[in-house]
């Protein structure tokens, strides 16, 4: 006869195996393909990463990118979770639904529409063009601008839904006891909602300048080859030139980077918080 | 007297929402828009309107090749993810396994890790074992960044089900398999359906695993779109990409007519 630990065991086993297998064990071996060289361990791909003035510009573009989206994406993000939570229940899905629709749709195609919008015909410039805010020569497509709108369209979502998760759970009660002891709106806003929702916020903003960080897709299409971000590089290390240790080495380097940025952002909220 | 919120503060939020959306939503309109245009160009607004490019994209062996590869490894991930995650979902909701908190982290791990990653970890590893990528390891890579999911709604489930309808289930005599299968299960099935659902959306969307594990013969349907996109686009690419956004409009109707969008949006 079989107890309650074996039965759980056996529910459990088969998810464990395909992550042993098919997770863990990967990216221990890249890990450690990330420092073996043809005799023996090596930091070779390491330094030659970090003494090359173009790597190190890869690795600067990409971490000034990514905060910049990471920012504005909580700037929009931040206001419309908060107006969100004050429609009714039918707006309120309508909401969600554009919300959620982007969030759902392949990062390719959405991709091809901003490339659309963005080349030198599409319907952006024109209009810039048109209201006479910039030159005849402007164009979006193949620059920095282009990635970051971009990416904001596909991270928006991200930081919408982790701050909403978080202003959904607030007891509307503190907001009206602030109004009522006289606080104007924008107060309201600034000394009690802003406070409560900041794990939402730190959560969604991790997440943002994650998945901004190690996005490849966004950035290749719509910053072309001259654009690169650090991403873009492994892709290329992996297809083009295929060096796989230095595939690994930058992939390391990607991982160590977000871990080292991230860690002490979490200190410092949940300190404020704990 | 609590002062009512100003006029110019609600038009100014109807104006951010309105804007909002139109940012939200641009890439997918234009892309039906490309999609039903006459012109022999990418072209936005369109001239002229026609189906054109839906025949030529029916009548592609490489697009229609790409999403027959599409649909075989979403179909698999789908069954797969769910069977395994509403499973290893069960066992980390009893919370009888000495290593359960640990667990329950491990299988959320892959949310947690960039999945170009993990995609080159998974090319590293498997071409180093078998000299190739099969199908199967694409489709257990798009398991296991499914898993999460698949777990995550099942728990959302299971913490809001009744834990005492096993244990009647048990003191009037049902065994192991007919407690799981005909209580446990049951309870789960809103989770599971939900998750599989987004285990379908996931792997048929996916396109950083695809990219990294893709092969002569093992090129999905989005990887077939960056392929077009990285040289010539003509207006066929939107038509594919307006079948697949048609496809998620779908699923999310199905999510939403069968257990609620709200439900999950803030979980």
């Amino acid at each position: 006869m079989i107890n309650d630990r074996t039965e759980n065991l056996l529910l459990a086993v088969p998810g464990i195996l395909l992550l042993a297998l098919a997770f863990f064990l990967p990216i221990a071996q890249m890990l450690a393909l990330s420092v073996s060289g043809p005799d023996g361990p090596t930091l070779a791909p390491f330094e030659r990463f970090l003494s090359d003035p173009y790597y190190l510009g890869i690795l600067w573009r990409t971490v000034r990118l990514s905060l910049l989206i990471t920012v504005i994406c909580a700037a929009i993000g931040f206001p419309l979770a908060y107006i969100m939570t004050k429609v009714g229940p039918r707006v309120r899905l309508w909401l969600v639904v554009m919300v959620i629709l982007p969030l759902m749709t392949s990062v390719v195609v959405r991709t091809f529409g901003w490339m659309v919008l963005l080349s030198r015909s599409g319907l952006i410039p024109e209009l810039l063009r048109d209201m006479g805010l910039v030159g005849r020569s402007f164009a979006l497509m193949q620059t920095e601008a282009a990635i970051v709108i971009g990416m904001v369209q596909v991270l928006l979502p991200f930081m919408a839904l982790s701050v909403l998760g978080v202003l959904t759970r607030i007891d509307a009660r503190l907001e009206e006891a602030a109004r009522t002891m006289g606080c104007s709106f924008l107060q309201t806003i600034r000394t009690v909602v802003l406070p409560l929702a900041l794990p939402g916020i730190v959560a969604g903003s991790l997440l943002c300048f994650t998945l901004s960080a190690s996005s490849f897709v966004t950035p290749s299409l719509l910053g072309g080859a001259r654009i690169q971000v650090l991403a873009a590089s492994i892709y290329r290390s992996v297809t083009a030139t295929p060096d796989w240790p230095f595939a690994a080495a930058q992939a390391v380097i990607l991982f160590a980077g977000i871990l080292l940025l991230l860690i002490p952002y979490i200190r410092l909220t949940g300190a404020r918080h704990g | 007297m609590v002062r009512a919120v100003p006029v110019w503060l609600r038009l100014a939020g109807v104006v951010f929402v309105v804007l909002t959306a139109l940012v939200l939503l641009a890439p997918l309109i234009v892309v039906v828009g490309v999609s039903i245009s006459e012109s022999q160009f990418i072209a936005f607004p369109p001239n002229g309107l026609s189906l054109r490019w839906y025949e030529a994209v029916l009548s592609s062996d490489a697009y229609l090749g790409a999403g027959w590869i599409s649909l075989q490894i979403a179909a698999l991930v789908t069954v797969l993810a769910t069977l395994v995650g509403g499973a290893a979902a069960i066992a980390i909701h009893r919370r009888q396994l000495p290593f359960s908190e640990l667990l329950a982290t491990a299988f959320l791990s892959p949310l947690v890790l960039p999945t170009i990653i993990y995609a080159i970890g998974m090319l590293m590893f498997w071409s180093a074992a078998f000299g190739t990528v099969t199908p199967m390891v694409l489709a257990l890579s798009h398991t296991v960044i499914a898993l999460p999911y698949v777990v995550r709604t099942t728990l959302a489930v299971l913490s809001e089900a009744d834990p005492f309808l096993e244990e009647a289930a048990r003191t009037m005599g049902a065994n192991r398999l007919q407690r799981l299968w005909l209580v446990v299960v049951p309870q789960c099935l809103p989770g599971l359906a939900a998750g599989a659902f987004f285990a379908f959306n996931i792997s048929f969307d996916e396109a950083v695993l695809s990219l990294f594990l893709r092969g002569p013969t093992l090129t999905t349907l989005p990887v077939q779109i960056y392929g077009q996109l990285e040289f010539s686009p003509d207006p066929s690419v939107a038509a594919v990409s307006t079948i697949m956004i048609a496809l998620t409009i779908a699923l999310i109707a199905i999510i939403e007519r069968m257990l609620g969008l709200n439900r999950f949006a803030s979980a």
